[in-house]
């Protein structure tokens, strides 16, 4: 971003002798406006059109279909309401907090955009500590929801908010120890550099460096769906016990905040699980124009990101909750010490294949194509044994 | 160093919830997310549907039935006419009977399809409810072609049935039993053996069998501790004898005898069970009269009688008292789900609120047939 | 050992039954949703695949209707109210006033049970919302209007032997006590 900010002052747009640093500060804020209300807030209201209608589709029946074509302005309807809906705060509620509460979960939503990896050269910030920084940014939301669950001055507001803190804090450790692999391989915490050190093909990709790190990709894609509270692991807004948690007492626009940075963050943790462990934008190199090369990268970025929420949609409609003691004993007994084990583990194949081991990728990518093909086949299974109507639709 | 405080909170489950089934209220003294005690708050749904039988005569009272439980208002027809017919000294023709134990199943089917479905959605799983419920509009399409309503269905009649089997009713219903075998061992497959699930429910609301006959559980609740009591068997009634079918009793197999997991895993197989009755009366129903001779207006004579029926919750017992009169001078029902009511408060010691809620769920308890 | 062995198990147990799930989900992407999309996306009306058992909101056939009462006192909710009177000359009955209370009606089917020619019927109309209590009061009778008197052989009337016929239609479907089951081609669209 630096250079683009240098390639413009030299061509003169800014006159003369414009002061450097107010310039930069501008291009920041132009940039981080259009990948905030360009990408980041529309993402957010479209995916609930997307995941109403997967939802509706394995669920037997047709998502919103009323509201534009296919239902897809659900999303603009959906807001204008809630945006148009009284502001209540409950009486003894403390009334800062309860308002300050959606802001904090907002930023948390926000701020890891800076390092999205959207091609070699579109990313908002590269910095060297990219990976480290949304660790520790998402980890933010913990202070909203705690907010939210207390301020609400209703007891089962507490009871998710206490249950929605203990999750998130306890799964950050998972979700870094899963990391750490990855970066003991590449050496570097940048995204970028994690990307770079990936290829486009699949068995070059990190998931199937070696049977370490497609745990550990399992691993960060469990706990990431665990902090960004998506069921298996929705319990602190479990609808059937909680009626809607730590947000019982939000309505209109401050709702809004809180449910936008929840779909939201699923391509958040598209965005991490792709860089890390899929490849990230990586594309055979078929051009040599640089802007088609970023083009088709974006692309590839987009379709791997994509595929990722819809597998985390997927999961939400077909699994259950686990409830809050499993929640804890499944964190602590089987994914740290499993983490720990991966860790240890991708140190010695880096001390032994210190420049990787490509035949090890190709055994686990076939492997891989196998258990696809298993399970296509039961799906084909299931689809006769049931003897239903085929009903194939282009539009989900 | 001194000792944190610490209080009980008292939490109201109120009665708008999205998880009680029906309008109950419990509240629920909590140390946190373990409960001290719930104690259920019962009468929200309180229509005095017993009195009002004492208004509309014996013929009156049966769309009335429906209403006590509306979710197998087949069970609670069959009971009222049972009771009249005794206290008449009716008999029903065979067809009849037939038709009535037909129906019914079908209801029993439904209504196990939908204490299963709500179960999955009060655990957390959305998508085995819609599939459940998807499967019992089927069931509702085929009884509309019987008797012209969906879930309130004023069916029987006291002396027999209201409406014959319409003719191509025999071979549809084949078909759909057909079709619903294959979608069970799907149901379970996406939900009954998932291991969240189980985890979910294994060694939640353990009812010993000598608890489940001190508390006066019956239906599956009773039949999951391990009790082999059904009243098509042990108390026949109507044409079942002449029927060949199992009574599922839990196992424990998957956690300990008795908890909600086997409350649930007898629903399936009573299921089961219910298709492969139906299949054998669809095929043995004889030829003949529904319907027997009743007067308009019916005297019984005076005396009382009691009926139980083995509805889908369990012995429904229908207690009436004839004055001679065409009115009768006490109706009283006795139903599963109060029963069930009353161990909540001895079980919700010591679990978590989502416990609760899967145990409320596991009891298949339905608000109307607590209060009436 | 024994715990290792459980931890394993607990990991491939849920690994597998995870597995099977996904699969059933994923055999429904393909599969027809079972909405039925009323009222704006159907080919035909709904009330037009009903059957023909379906007890929808009540109507009554004035014409065949014979004031004998049946259907009042067959109410349990008392939601008709008839009246009924003998004409001092003719000799005959003459219904001055037939209303049914839709909004107490619930549907059950006991008065078109003994009505003795068809005339009071439940149609398969289900759509009965409407904005005031009052019109939810179906007023059958406009003006007094002699009862039907029902003939010994065929009704001979052109006007009303099709209104007949169908009445009669109605009663074949209900159970007939002590009878036989009805004939099988009696079955009406």
């Amino acid at each position: 971003m630096q250079q683009l900010a240098d390639h413009l002052i030299a061509s003169g747009l800014f006159g003369a002798h414009p002061p450097r640093d107010l310039i930069y500060a501008l291009i920041i804020f132009v940039l981080c406006l259009v990948v905030f209300m360009g990408i980041a807030f529309p993402f957010a209201a479209i995916v609930t059109w997307v995941e109403r209608r997967v939802w509706a589709r394995i669920q037997s029946r047709v998502g919103p279909n009323r509201v534009g074509p296919n239902g897809f302005l659900q999303w603009l309807a959906d807001g204008v309401k809630l945006a148009c809906k009284e502001d209540i705060i409950p009486n003894q509620a403390d009334p800062r907090l309860f308002k300050a509460a959606p802001y904090l979960v907002m930023i948390a939503y926000v701020l890891p955009w800076a390092v999205v990896p959207f091609s070699s050269d579109l990313i908002l910030a590269d910095l060297n500590v990219g990976i480290l920084y949304m660790t520790a940014v998402t980890a933010l939301t913990v202070v909203g929801v705690l907010m939210a669950g207390w301020a609400s001055n209703d007891k089962w507001s507490l009871i998710g908010g206490i249950r929605s803190a203990a999750q998130i804090v306890s799964y950050e450790i998972p979700a870094g120890l899963s990391i750490f692999p990855v970066v003991l391989i590449t050496g570097t915490l940048s995204m970028q550099g994690i990307i770079r050190a990936q290829g486009w093909a699949p068995n070059n990709w990190f998931l199937f460096n070696n049977p370490f790190t497609f745990a550990a990709a399992s691993i960060l894609f469990i706990s990431a769906l665990a902090e960004g509270n998506r069921t298996p692991f929705d319990l602190p807004e479990a609808e059937s016990e909680l009626v809607a948690g730590y947000v019982t007492e939000y309505s209109g626009l401050r709702y809004l905040f809180f449910f936008m940075a929840e779909w939201g963050a699923l391509f958040i943790i598209g965005a991490i699980v792709t860089a890390l462990f899929l490849g990230g934008w990586q594309f055979p190199h078929l051009s040599h124009s640089r802007v088609v090369m970023n083009v088709l990268q974006l692309i590839t970025f987009n379709v791997k990101v994509l595929s990722v929420v819809f597998l985390s949609m997927w999961i939400r409609a077909t699994l259950p909750r686990v409830r809050i003691d499993q929640l804890m004993s499944l964190c602590w007994k089987y994914f740290v010490p499993m983490s720990f084990i991966n860790l240890i583990g991708t140190a010695l194949w880096v001390a032994i294949w210190p420049d990787g081991n490509p035949v090890a990728g190709y055994i686990m990518a076939v492997l891989a194509f196998v258990v696809l093909v298993i399970f296509l086949r039961r799906v084909i299974y299931y689809l006769r044994k049931s003897r239903m109507e085929i009903y194939v639709s282009p539009v989900i | 160093m001194s000792t944190l405080k610490t209080e009980e909170m008292t939490l109201n489950m109120g009665p708008q919830h999205p998880s009680t089934h029906g309008v109950l209220r419990f509240v629920i003294k909590a140390d946190g997310e373990v409960m001290r005690e719930a104690i259920p708050d019962v009468g929200y749904l309180h229509r005095s549907i017993e009195k009002i039988a004492e208004k509309v005569g014996y013929h009156g009272f049966m769309p009335y039935t429906d209403r006590v439980d509306y979710v197998c208002a087949m069970f609670t027809n069959q009971g009222w006419g049972m009771a009249s017919e005794k206290l008449g000294g009716i008999e029903v023709p065979r067809r009849g009977e037939y038709c009535r134990v037909i129906a019914a199943e079908f209801n029993r089917i439904a209504s196990h399809l939908l204490s299963v479905g709500t179960m999955a959605m009060d655990i957390g799983a959305n998508t085995p409810f819609t599939h459940a419920i998807r499967e019992r509009e089927m069931i509702n399409d085929l009884i509309e072609e019987l008797c012209g309503a969906r879930l309130t269905f004023n069916y029987m009649r006291i002396g027999g049935v209201g409406w014959d089997l319409p003719p191509g009713w025999r071979e549809k219903a084949l078909a759909y039993l057909d079709h619903l075998d294959p979608i069970l061992d799907e149901y379970n497959s996406l939900i009954s053996f998932n291991k969240i699930y189980i985890e979910r429910l294994i060694h939640v609301g353990v009812i010993s069998a000598e608890d489940a006959i001190n508390y006066n559980l019956v239906g599956p609740n009773l039949r999951a501790s391990g009790v082999k009591w059904d009243i098509r068997r042990d108390i026949p009634y109507s044409v079942y004898p002449e029927l060949d079918f199992e009574v599922p009793v839990g196992s424990g197999e998957f956690g300990t005898l008795g908890d909600s997991m086997d409350r649930y895993m007898v629903r399936i197989r009573e299921m089961k069970e219910s298709v492969k009755i139906l299949c054998q009366a669809l095929k043995q129903i004889p030829d003949g009269a529904v319907l027997a001779k009743v007067p308009r207006n019916f005297r019984p004579p005076a005396g009382e009688c009691q009926v139980r029926v083995e509805s889908a919750r369990g012995d429904m017992g229908w207690y009436a008292v004839s004055d001679g009169t065409g009115y009768p001078w006490r109706v009283h029902v006795r139903t599963g789900s109060f029963a069930a009511m009353g161990i909540v408060q001895k079980l919700s010691r010591g679990l978590m609120i989502a416990d609760l809620v899967a145990l409320i769920a596991s009891l298949d308890v339905i608000a109307p047939e607590i209060d009436r | 050992m024994g715990a290792v062995a459980t931890y394993l198990g607990n990991i491939r147990q849920t690994v597998s039954s995870i597995f099977e799930g996904m699969a059933v989900t994923a055999s429904h992407f393909v599969r027809k949703p079972y909405t039925v999309q009323y009222p704006d996306r159907m080919p035909i009306r709904v009330q037009d695949t009903l059957p023909f058992r379906y007890r929808g909101i009540l109507e009554v056939d004035l014409e065949i209707c014979t004031g004998c009462l049946a259907c009042e006192r067959a109410c349990p909710i008392d939601c008709i109210v008839i009246v009924a009177e003998k004409h001092p000359q003719t000799k005959s009955m003459v219904l001055s006033q037939f209303d049914i209370d839709i909004a107490k009606c619930m549907f059950c089917g006991l008065c078109s049970e003994p009505c003795p020619t068809g005339s009071i019927h439940h149609t398969t109309e289900f759509e009965g919302a409407d904005f005031s209590l009052e019109s939810l009061i179906r007023r059958f009778v406009k003006e007094p209007v002699a009862a039907y008197r029902p003939k010994k052989g065929p009704e001979t009337d052109p006007r009303i032997a099709p209104i007949l016929s169908r009445g009669m239609n109605f009663l074949t479907q209900w159970a007939q006590p002590g009878g036989e089951k009805p004939p099988a081609d009696e079955e009406a669209a």
